[in-house]
């Protein structure tokens, strides 16, 4: 078990920032994800905090000690890799065993753990199979057993779960999570997927160029997104952003007004979420183009004064077929505004449909 | 009515499908005969000498060129030979065709045995135990009285065998150890001139060496290997090792390097990373290379001949050379033939065995 910490922590690869400036705390026994899009820097990160790479500046701290320069081996950090990296040549239970080969275990509790750690995830019956014999879900769990066995004070995971396909994804998901619970060891998650890490993590570091853009619960990057990027990135179906000019209380985009209330600067983009909008008699007048089912939801594409806008609604509360002319509303506590220029969220600013 | 001529478009519809697996099957049939046509002239050069070769060594006698049992040979192998591949290109399943072929083989070798069996003998190989094998032709030699002629003496054939054996296996050896931690390196690592080094190594490979053949002779001579078989065994190292060193990077290049990478946060060393991780992930590309290095070794001619002087270090090739040499004069083909065939089993076995590498060399190479 462990804490972490990124101090100032950057990192190069030859004449080229990857990571510009990280400061980072990560407390005992915490998930944490890496979110952002791909080439962002995570798997980076990921691997200085493995001791893979060597920052090029800063001070990387475990348990307030300086690690930098200790060697990967000696961090005592459990891995899995995107590809697995499970080692070909041996059987699933060499696999297992070989983190254990390099700690002077006794033979016979090097059997008993591997065991154990094979009982946690469930491959207790493909111990003597080769990796190529192993299906992704399988060989995943392989990997996540030899990360476990060593008992590391740190586990991180890249990507883990992008090789698997959509169900199998789900259940491992649910599975990652209840583990680290059990086991309440500190953990680091690497993803671009907002879903995964909203579902797993208890915090998630929003990145995006090799800067972080924000950290905090699913719960304040989906109600309180730190920018336009986050805003972007988290939620599903994403979010509509426009781009207006403010004058006296009054968004204009075009044709189209809307009320502004709170401080915000000449331009702002507006930011509401598919699942804020609904139909209406009279609001914003809106023809839809397009409507896909999403099972207990329906999202529509409409045309409105704005540009196109998409609408999440549930499908008993309105079929509408494409071409319908309809309006649309939302509540206005549900509203985001950001800064234009600086791109970064305006608090307490908010959004109202303007009444006739 | 209707019904009726539903029906009549069926069987219309099935006999035109039927006319196309029938075609379908005619031209696999013109294509697998052909190719077994192509196969069978393609190899014909290579063959013959090798027949002829294996023939005499189990059948001629002192008598010079004989030819006694090789014409009846080619008449009972030929024929065998024309109805496997007729029989291969008739045969519809697997089963039959193997059926096919033994029966067709039993009985060649039945035939073989009785009509040529009686002249097979194993005299041609007496060289294996007898060193002055040819002291029969040195007393005729001596009792023509031709002055000036003299007859070369030979070592033993074992001699021969063992000095062959240890240019190729110690070359080898060293090959492989050096190629496996270069190729790694230059895999792996960043440096300065990476790619023009490549670049170069490749190149070096592709010059004949026999131009090299003055140069490294005095080389050799001036660092005081001449007439070693240490000397012998450093020149056929430097000579294969730069494209050694390059396929064997090709097979690290597709070892992922994440499985290192897991290795190192597992707790081992790098070396002990390269060893229990990266290493077995190449065996098949070391084998290839030892093999292909072995058989140069084994083969290798002009060099020994060159840096080689006193008898007690001649290698198979050398033996193999005086061997005809001497026959020239008038001797033995049976020897020739018995010690031909003497040298190239073990390159044979080593193929045989090591076979399923070697072809997976191409794939592993190519991704240089
Ligand atoms: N060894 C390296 N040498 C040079 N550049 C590198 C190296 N590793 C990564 N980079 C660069 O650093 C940037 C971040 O890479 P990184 O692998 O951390 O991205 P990522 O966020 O993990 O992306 P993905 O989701 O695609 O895995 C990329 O632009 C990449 O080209
Ligand atoms: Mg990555």
């Amino acid at each position: 078990m462990a804490t972490i910490e990124f101090k100032r922590i950057s990192k190069k690869f030859g004449d080229e920032t990857v990571i510009p400036d990280m400061n980072l705390k990560i407390s005992d026994g915490e998930f944490v994800a890496l979110l952002g899009p791909s080439g962002c820097g995570k798997s980076t990160t990921l691997f200085m905090l493995a001791g893979i790479y060597l920052p090029s500046g800063g001070e990387l701290l475990f348990d307030d000690a300086r690690v930098n320069e200790v060697e990967a081996r000696d961090r005592n950090v459990g891995i899995v890799f995107q590809s697995y990296a499970l080692y070909p040549h041996m059987t699933v239970s060499k696999n297992i065993a070989f983190p254990l080969r390099f700690q002077k275990t006794p033979e016979s509790e090097i059997g008993r753990r591997v065991k154990e750690a094979a009982e946690l995830v469930q491959v207790s019956e493909l111990l003597d199979r080769r990796p190529e014999q192993l299906s992704g879900g399988q060989q995943q769990r392989v990997a996540l057993a030899r990360a476990l066995v060593k008992n590391p004070a740190l586990l991180l995971l890249d990507e883990p779960l992008s090789n698997l396909d959509a169900t199998l994804r789900l259940a491992m998901r649910t599975e990652i999570k209840s583990l680290q619970e059990r086991l309440r060891v500190t953990t680091v998650l690497v993803t671009h997927d907002q879903v995964e890490a909203t579902t797993m993590a208890d915090r998630i570091v929003c990145m995006c160029d090799g800067k972080i853009e924000q950290i905090g619960t699913p719960e304040d990057l989906y109600r309180r997104p730190a920018s336009k990027f986050v805003a972007g990135f988290v939620g599903s179906p994403p979010i509509n952003l426009f781009e207006g000019t403010v004058a006296n209380g009054i968004v204009e985009f075009g044709d189209a007004r809307l009320e502004i209330t709170g401080d915000a600067g000449s331009s702002v983009a507006v930011g509401l979420r598919p699942e804020h909008l609904y139909f209406a008699d009279s609001g914003i007048p809106a023809t839809i183009v397009q409507h896909e089912p999403m099972g207990r939801e329906i999202l529509y594409v409409c045309e409105t004064p704005l540009g196109l806008v998409r609408i999440l609604e549930t499908a008993a509360a309105a079929s509408q077929s494409i071409g319908t002319s309809t309006h649309f509303r939302f509540e206005t506590e549900n509203t985001l505004a950001f800064d234009a220029s600086s791109e970064k969220l305006i608090p307490r600013v908010r959004i109202r449909v303007p009444e006739k | 009515m209707a019904q009726n001529g539903h029906g009549a478009d069926r069987n219309e519809a099935q006999k035109h499908w039927n006319l196309l697996a029938a075609k379908s099957q005619r031209n696999r049939r013109i294509k697998d005969a052909s190719l077994f046509a192509f196969l069978i002239a393609a190899s014909i050069p290579i063959i013959i000498p090798y027949f002829w070769l294996l023939t005499l060594a189990f059948s001629a006698g002192r008598a010079g060129v004989d030819t006694k049992v090789l014409w009846p040979s080619i008449f009972i192998l030929v024929p065998a030979v024309v109805l496997t591949w007729i029989w291969a290109t008739i045969a519809d399943t697997r089963r039959q065709a193997m059926v096919g072929w033994g029966a067709i083989w039993s009985v060649t070798i039945i035939i073989y045995a009785i009509f040529i069996g009686p002249s097979l003998h194993l005299f041609n190989f007496r060289f294996l135990f007898n060193p002055d094998f040819n002291a029969a032709y040195r007393e005729i030699v001596a009792a023509k009285d031709n002055p000036g002629f003299s007859v070369t003496a030979f070592p033993s054939v074992w001699t021969a065998f063992w000095n062959s054996l240890f240019i190729a296996g110690a070359s080898t050896v060293v090959v492989v150890f050096a190629a496996s931690l270069a190729g790694y390196y230059i895999s792996r690592f960043q440096y300065r001139y990476r790619e023009s080094s490549l670049a170069a190594m490749l190149v070096l490979h592709a010059f004949p060496t026999t131009v090299l053949l003055i140069p490294i002779f005095l080389v050799i001579w001036k660092i005081g290997l001449l007439d070693t078989l240490f000397g012998v065994m450093l020149v056929i190292v430097g000579i294969e090792l730069p494209f050694a060193v390059f396929i064997m990077k090709g097979f690290f290049d597709a070892v992922p390097w994440e499985i290192e990478m897991s290795a190192l946060t597992d707790g081992a060393t790098r070396r002990q990373a390269f060893y229990k991780v990266v290493l077995p992930q190449v065996t098949n590309g070391m084998i290839a290379v030892a093999v292909f290095v072995f058989i140069r070794g084994w083969e290798e001619f002009i060099f020994v001949l060159t840096l080689l002087t006193s008898n007690v270090r001649w290698t198979m090739s050398l033996y193999t050379f005086f061997v005809t040499e001497e026959t020239n004069l008038g001797v033995d083909y049976g020897v020739v033939s018995a010690v031909g065939v003497f040298y190239i089993i073990p390159s044979f076995v080593l193929y045989t065995i090591a076979q399923k590498y070697l072809l997976q060399m191409s794939v592993g190479g190519i991704k240089g």
